[in-house]
């Protein structure tokens, strides 16, 4: 039966994990976990040392811990990250020039085999992907609504902020949407477990979630208009700037990363 | 929905920034087109709760090989046209990049793939409406020529950046990289025939939406001979 999947994380759980729990992550200034975020992508995209990724991997599950959240649902929500990097880096694992592991297969086209270089290739790519990946999760679920909200609407020029605003909002009201449209489907006698013959069904699930979609922004239209808007959703919260100790963090992490770059990697700077 | 399917990471630093440059760009030509042509509250509005629907529709598991997600982003350019279309594929893709979908250095590249796909939608089924296509054929030809340039556009972005700590050349890179876009394009296939499906749905129940009106109000006059 087709539902709503579990390996995509729900935003309605995250935002409760958010706005209900509270561990020393829920209490992190956002936008210090906003310039982690990019010390991270710098770090996974600079390193070129199976260790260091591995030990910054193991970093973030280790925050993801403090955090309080949930490793089961983190396993299920890898399979779409795993499945990404496998349909590239696992013929990358075959094709890497290298030492063979263990024999060759031979094959009509040639000898195939796992090489050395191909399998670290494929571990490096997967603790770049999942470091990003788990830190990104464990940001969005210790940050509350409004804040992500805030954030959205400070560093996105317009009209992208009053586009992603809305998104927002409504990212919610549409789940529920399709999820009790595909229940009304499947209360009637619908089987969904096959997508072809069911073709006509997805269509009218999907096209009737867009046409409500299409529907609400209509009445949203004239709610907007009627409460005056004038190209500006008005946000009422505030983040403030992070405390000196979170800034100090920040700046470190950005000079860490920029000076192993500088020195180790592109051998730019010698010591 | 093609997008790069290579994590946060792949690209070496130079590709990074040059994706990120061109991605950047090309939302500067959207936003300064649509701040020029004053943008109007119906569309910041269908624009924000389409993103809404095309990011919801990503939570249903299509049974398809296995279990398939679309964003319907060849949909989305459809009815929302180019520039809404691009700038809809832009927050779909920083939400996603929110969720662990995606990626956050990969922003500028999986837009630029994404606003590829809505863009080339909008103007194939134009195209095809303006050649009297019925709407099914138009659409469903529509989405996947879309989604098949975006596929081959993702293709292209990781074969010129290469992926980071391989020693690989770029012509086996390619064939690895081939079977990851003709999986997208069997993919782009199954997303344009249920775009079809869904436009046709959509233009019998709202044909405004899909810009049949002035077709069916031409059809309704009469054409000045009868038997």
């Amino acid at each position: 039966m087709t539902t709503l999947s579990n390996h995509v994380p729900d935003p309605r759980l995250i935002t409760a994990y958010a706005e209900h729990r509270d561990s020393p992550l829920h209490r992190v200034n956002p936008w210090t976990k906003f310039g982690i975020v990019g010390a991270l992508v710098l770090t996974v995209t600079v390193a070129d040392a199976l260790a260091i990724l591995v030990g910054v991997y193991a970093a973030t599950l280790v925050v993801y811990g403090v955090a309080g959240l949930p490793y089961k649902r983190l396993a299920l929500w890898y399979t779409l990250p795993l499945l990404f990097i496998v349909s590239v880096a696992g013929p990358l694992a075959f094709l890497e020039p290298g030492t063979p592991i263990g024999g060759a297969l031979g094959t009509p086209l040639g000898e195939l085999s796992v090489t050395w270089e191909g399998a670290i290739l494929f571990a490096e790519l997967s603790c770049r992907s999942l470091t990003v990946v788990t830190f990104a999760l464990t940001a969005t679920m210790t940050t509350r609504y409004a804040d992500i909200a805030y954030l959205l609407g400070r560093t996105l020029p317009s009209p992208i902020d009053q586009v992603a605003l809305l998104t927002y909002r409504f990212t919610f009201v549409m789940i529920e949407t399709l999820e009790d449209l595909v229940k009304a489907v499947l209360a009637r006698g619908a089987s969904l477990s096959e997508f072809w013959a069911n073709r006509r069904t997805y269509a009218r699930i999907l096209g009737m979630t867009l046409l409500t979609a299409i529907e609400r922004s209509e009445r949203l239209v004239k709610s907007m208009e009627a409460r005056g808007y004038d190209g500006d959703i008005t946000l009422y919260g505030d983040v403030p700037r992070p405390p000196l100790r979170e800034l100090v963090a920040v700046v470190a992490c950005y000079v860490a990363v920029v000076g192993y770059a500088l020195v180790a990697v592109y051998g730019v700077v010698s010591l | 929905m093609a997008h790069i399917h290579l994590g946060e990471g792949s690209f070496p630093l130079w590709a990074l920034a040059l994706w990120t440059a061109v991605g950047v760009g090309l939302i500067s030509i959207v936003v300064y087109r649509v701040r020029k042509g004053g943008i109007k509250t119906q569309h910041i509005a269908l624009a924000g709760i389409g993103a809404a629907a095309s990011f919801a529709v990503f939570q249903l598991n299509l049974p398809v090989w296995g279990g398939i997600h679309m964003n319907l982003t060849g949909l989305v350019g459809i009815l929302a046209g180019p520039t809404l279309g691009a700038l809809v594929a832009l927050v779909v893709n920083i939400f996603s990049a929110a969720l662990g979908h995606g990626a956050v250095g990969l922003l500028g590249a999986n837009t630029l793939v994404n606003a590829t796909e809505a863009i080339v939608a909008y103007y194939i089924f134009k195209t095809l409406l303006g050649m009297d296509w019925d709407v099914f054929p138009a659409s469903a030809g529509a989405a996947t020529i879309g989604l098949s340039a975006g596929a081959i556009l993702m293709g292209a972005i990781i074969v010129i950046s290469g992926v980071n700590g391989s020693a690989l050349p770029r012509a086996d890179l390619t064939v690895a990289v081939a079977g990851l876009v003709g999986l997208n394009l069997g993919v782009a296939v199954i997303e344009g025939i249920l775009t079809g499906f869904i436009v046709q749905f959509l233009a019998s129940v709202r044909p405004d939406l899909v810009g049949l009106t002035d077709r069916q109000r031409g059809e309704d006059e009469p054409a000045g001979v009868t038997a």
